[in-house]
């Protein structure tokens, strides 16, 4: 089995999609999962009891978990000094302390098996510090550092832990983003193109694959930088 | 109460087992991890996993996770004894 986090919507949303069409067995996870054509749980990232509530379940119905996408998140695009404390706080919970409760609590089933993948989201916006993005890039600049520790932890259990840093993908994350801001965001990147939600998902099945076995602790960044 | 003294002496030998050296005498105040640890990180993990199975086996959830087993100065692996002492504490809370 595969879990997704942030399985609603977004990138989240197109991985479940896509893994569910080459036959992988996924249960997404999210807040709001009504109506998700894919077997689906309710639960928040940012709180570690709804996880481990999840955990357990799994545990209980002694499924193989062969891999862990952490791409649930939320951003707030603003200058720190407007940005709410409330909301700071939010987007540190959701995309660095719910990937790390994730990582903390799934990995333990997948340690069974030595086996498996981690997949964990950050974005371009930590390599090239972009104006407006700091808290967002704070709390991914989190989960790489996070992951890279962690992928050594993970190493002798022969899980890999990864992060793919998307630039602006066309998703719910880019509102209130002008086309001005994008444009601006890809000329910065190596490849200066706007890439879509399917690049991402295929990504996802390259880290997924037995075949990229040699890579961890990297964090790919898509359209390079 | 007899139980108790089985599984103790159960878990006491899946760690002597782990650390591979039958000559070692296992016992409450053998320390697991840190400097005088026996147990790596890899061998406590599989530690824990073999626990969580002979739980499972007993009738309950072996938590290894939980803010009460990780805490009480790094919680239950700091000895073979406080090992034993969470794990059937849990089983009597759960069963």
């Amino acid at each position: 089995m595969i879990i997704v986090t942030g399985a609603s919507k977004g990138l989240g949303r197109v991985i479940c999609e896509r893994l569910i069409s080459k036959n992988f067995e996924v249960l997404g996870i999210a807040r709001n999962p009504e109506n998700l054509p894919f077997p689906s749980v309710r639960c928040d990232v940012s709180s570690y009891d709804d996880l481990k509530a999840v955990v357990q379940n799994l545990k209980r119905d002694k499924v193989r978990l062969d891999g862990l996408i952490n791409a649930a998140g939320i951003a707030s695009m603003n200058l720190a000094v407007t940005t709410p404390k409330n909301v700071s706080e939010n987007i540190i919970n959701t995309n660095l302390l719910g990937t790390i409760y994730s990582c903390q609590l799934f990995a333990p089933v997948m340690l069974r098996n030595k086996a498996g993948s981690i997949i964990n989201f950050s974005t371009i916006a930590v390599a090239l510090g972009l104006k407006g993005e700091s808290i967002y890039a704070a709390s991914k600049a989190g989960v790489e550092g996070f992951s890279r520790a962690f992928a050594r932890e993970m190493a002798d259990f022969n899980i890999k832990v990864n992060c793919i840093a998307p630039g602006p993908i066309n998703t719910s994350l880019l509102k209130g983003i002008t086309s001005k801001q994008i444009e601006n965001i890809v000329a910065q990147q190596v490849i200066q193109k706007q890439f879509n939600p399917e690049t991402v998902a295929d990504l996802v099945e390259v880290l997924l694959d037995e075949k990229s076995h040699s890579l961890s602790g990297q964090v790919l960044h898509v359209g390079g930088v | 109460m007899e139980q108790k003294l089985k599984l103790k002496n159960e878990i006491f030998e899946t760690i002597k087992n782990l650390a591979e050296d039958n000559t070692l005498l296992v016992d409450e105040e053998t320390s697991l991890i840190g400097e005088a640890g026996l147990l790596d990180s890899m061998k406590l993990v599989e530690l824990c996993l073999t626990l969580e199975d002979r739980a499972s086996d007993i009738g309950f959830e072996f938590d290894w996770t939980s803010d009460s087993a990780m805490s009480k100065s790094r919680g239950m692996f700091r000895t073979a004894g406080a090992l034993c002492n969470e794990f059937i504490s849990q089983m009597e809370a759960k069963t």
